[in-house]
């Protein structure tokens, strides 16, 4: 139905709107990140908590991109509470990405404790898991670049572990290709984010709405 | 006789189209605001792509017509204008909706 489809766009407008500032695109960055540094802190902290460590990393990142979104963002762009149409693609979005989640962590925690597979095969079995996680999110919050960020994540392991086995790279290339990955998403983030402080001045009052009482 | 008497009714339906959505900036603001629970002038102007005075001026118009809620807000000691489809407006973006249908429905190529 062609209205259906205007309601549709101008509902993805209004959500893609609130994340135009890059901080997604950070906050990516720093969660790949984990897979370049992970490697080095395999062997002194294992390979548990060589991973568990990113967690208060995560959380230090979140707080800051959460400030500057309060401080920097939020009253540039003002603020909006999504209708229902966008709750229930976010309801949705939420409990399928939540399953993925709990899929691979299931399948993670398999290849943990019993490994049967090294190597490429290892490498396409997590290429297809990133490929799978990044395509949903980029369908469920509308966001197009997100399965360009699955195509690279998919296609970084191989290409470390081909690195890996050709030229000898340390950690089968892993702080390479995900620290190259990151500072991919770290470069857009801040480039949308500067783009968007210099395009959006800070309004510092609202001019008067006719009718409406400003005392 | 009767089928007269029909006819004049859908013809009526054309009468109806409610002139204060119609207009196609305020139509435009109906649809954005239809779509959120509210939201604040800023945000508003940002994704209407209107400028401040023209937004100002449909939204006192919409607001006059009872479709509008506009709420003065304070966040941060700044001011911060709330707005929302009030019920009424809900209803009547409906019903705008529901007439167009009507009118265009089966309308040959």
């Amino acid at each position: 139905m062609s209205d259906n489809k205007i309601l549709k766009s101008v509902d993805r407008k209004i959500f893609k709107t609130y994340f135009e500032d890059g901080l997604i695109d950070m906050f990516l960055a720093a969660f790949v990140l984990m897979f370049a540094l992970g490697p080095f802190l395999s062997r002194p902290l294992g390979d548990f908590w060589a991973s568990m460590i990113f967690l208060p990393f995560w959380g230090v990142v979140y707080l800051l991109l959460w400030v500057i979104r309060r401080r920097v963002v939020a009253p540039r762009i003002g603020s909006v509470k999504w209708g229902e149409m966008r709750k229930k693609k976010l309801r949705t979005g939420t409990i399928i990405l939540f399953v993925i989640n709990v899929i691979f962590l299931i399948l993670g925690l398999v290849s943990f404790f019993a490994p049967i597979a090294s190597g490429y095969a290892m490498s396409i079995r997590f290429s297809v898991m990133m490929l799978i996680l990044f395509t949903a999110a980029g369908y469920m919050l509308d966001f197009n670049f997100l399965y360009v960020y699955g195509i690279l994540a998919a296609l970084a392991m191989p290409v470390g572990e081909w690195l890996y086995q050709t030229v000898g790279f340390s950690h089968h290339g892993f702080p390479v290709v995900f620290g190259t990955l990151s500072a991919i998403m770290f470069a857009r983030g801040l480039y949308k984010f500067i783009t968007f402080v210099k395009e959006t001045p800070l309004q510092l009052e609202e001019p008067p709405i006719q009718g409406l009482n400003h005392d | 006789m009767t089928k007269d008497l029909a006819g004049q009714r859908e013809l009526e339906k054309l009468e109806e189209i409610d002139p204060v959505i119609h207009s196609p900036t305020r139509l435009k603001v109906m649809t954005y605001l239809y779509l959120v629970e509210n939201i604040d002038f800023v945000y508003l102007k940002r994704v209407t792509d209107l400028s401040w005075g023209n937004l100002s001026k449909h939204l006192t118009k919409l607001e006059e017509a009872g479709y509008v809620v506009m709420e003065k807000t304070f966040e941060n000691k700044k001011p911060k204008t709330l707005i929302w489809l009030s019920d009424q407006g809900r209803q009547a973006f409906q019903q705008y909706k529901d007439n167009l249908q009507q009118i265009f429905e089966g309308l040959p190529d």
